[in-house]
């Protein structure tokens, strides 16, 4: 039975490993890569990956969200709008970064390395918990921010429509 | 949750936040620009993950205002978008000349 849950362990820090590998090198990619477009893509792919880790975790009303509402969303937006202001691009970076970069992540791993992190608690968590008035009204205000900005926004659309 | 997992994940939240950092202040158009803020807000997520083990109504309670902040957010910037290109005909960053230093 130990070793069981030896092996399930291990499983799953090799999981999470590859997961958290593949948002890197694909947010590595959005920096290197020169398009917009597949920028987008790749940082689509990124975010795909960060909630497919909270899957790990047994966070499915995250997952959801993140996929649902800000990667179909937002993200396909953000997609779109690449592909329609699609031009022959620069190099966008400067390679003298990398020294910056590595040095600081020398630093991060050299201290994560050396440090004793306190092992927190397993992840337990239920969604009908979460549904009390305080969240409602919170929830509630955030809406009600969005519809404002909306507003906002198309006020100034149409200005702009009425002058041009 | 393990020590473990915990490196694992708050390394690579870093790192994401780092490239997205790099893609920001390296960008010379606006759509990279909306990329690179997203990238930060997936960074954000992912260090919220080792909060549900301690607090996980509240950690929801931060991951539903952050996506809300960052749906505002894009879509102010998405705005901004659509105007620069209806103004000055480019998306460009440098075609925006009001304000900040000159060294």
């Amino acid at each position: 039975m130990k070793i069981q849950n030896v092996e399930s362990m291990n499983v799953e820090i090799l999981l999470l490993l590859a997961l958290a590998g593949v948002a890197v090198l694909s947010s590595l990619a959005v920096l290197l890569t020169r398009d917009n477009f597949y920028a987008s893509l790749y940082m689509s792919a990124t975010l795909i990956m960060v909630a497919a880790v909270y899957a790990l975790f047994d966070l499915q009303p995250v997952f959801v969200l993140i996929v649902f509402i800000f990667v179909g969303a937002i993200g396909i937006v953000t997609v779109a709008l690449a592909a329609t202001y699609r031009f022959a691009p620069e190099r966008q970076i400067s390679g003298l970064w990398a020294l910056p970069v590595i040095i600081t992540a020398f630093i991060l791993g050299f201290s994560v390395y050396t440090t004793q992190l306190i092992s927190p608690e397993k992840i337990q968590f239920a969604l009908e918990n979460f549904i009390t008035p305080e969240y409602l009204l919170l929830i509630l205000f955030l809406t009600a921010l969005i519809i404002l900005l909306m507003l906002s926004v198309l006020k100034m659309g149409v200005g702009e429509g009425g002058r041009s | 949750m393990q020590a473990i997992d915990l490196s694992i994940i708050y390394m690579a939240s870093f790192a994401i936040l780092l490239v997205g950092y790099l893609t920001a202040i390296s960008s010379k158009d606006l759509i990279r620009l909306l990329i690179a803020l997203e990238l930060m807000f997936g960074a954000v997520f992912m260090s919220l993950i080792p909060l549900f083990s301690a607090i996980s109504n509240a950690a929801f309670g931060i991951a539903i205002i952050t996506i809300f902040t960052s749906s505002s957010e894009l879509l102010v910037l998405i705005a901004a978008i659509v105007t620069l290109d209806r103004q000055k005909k480019n998306v460009y960053t440098s075609s925006v000349t009001i304000g900040g230093d000159k060294v």
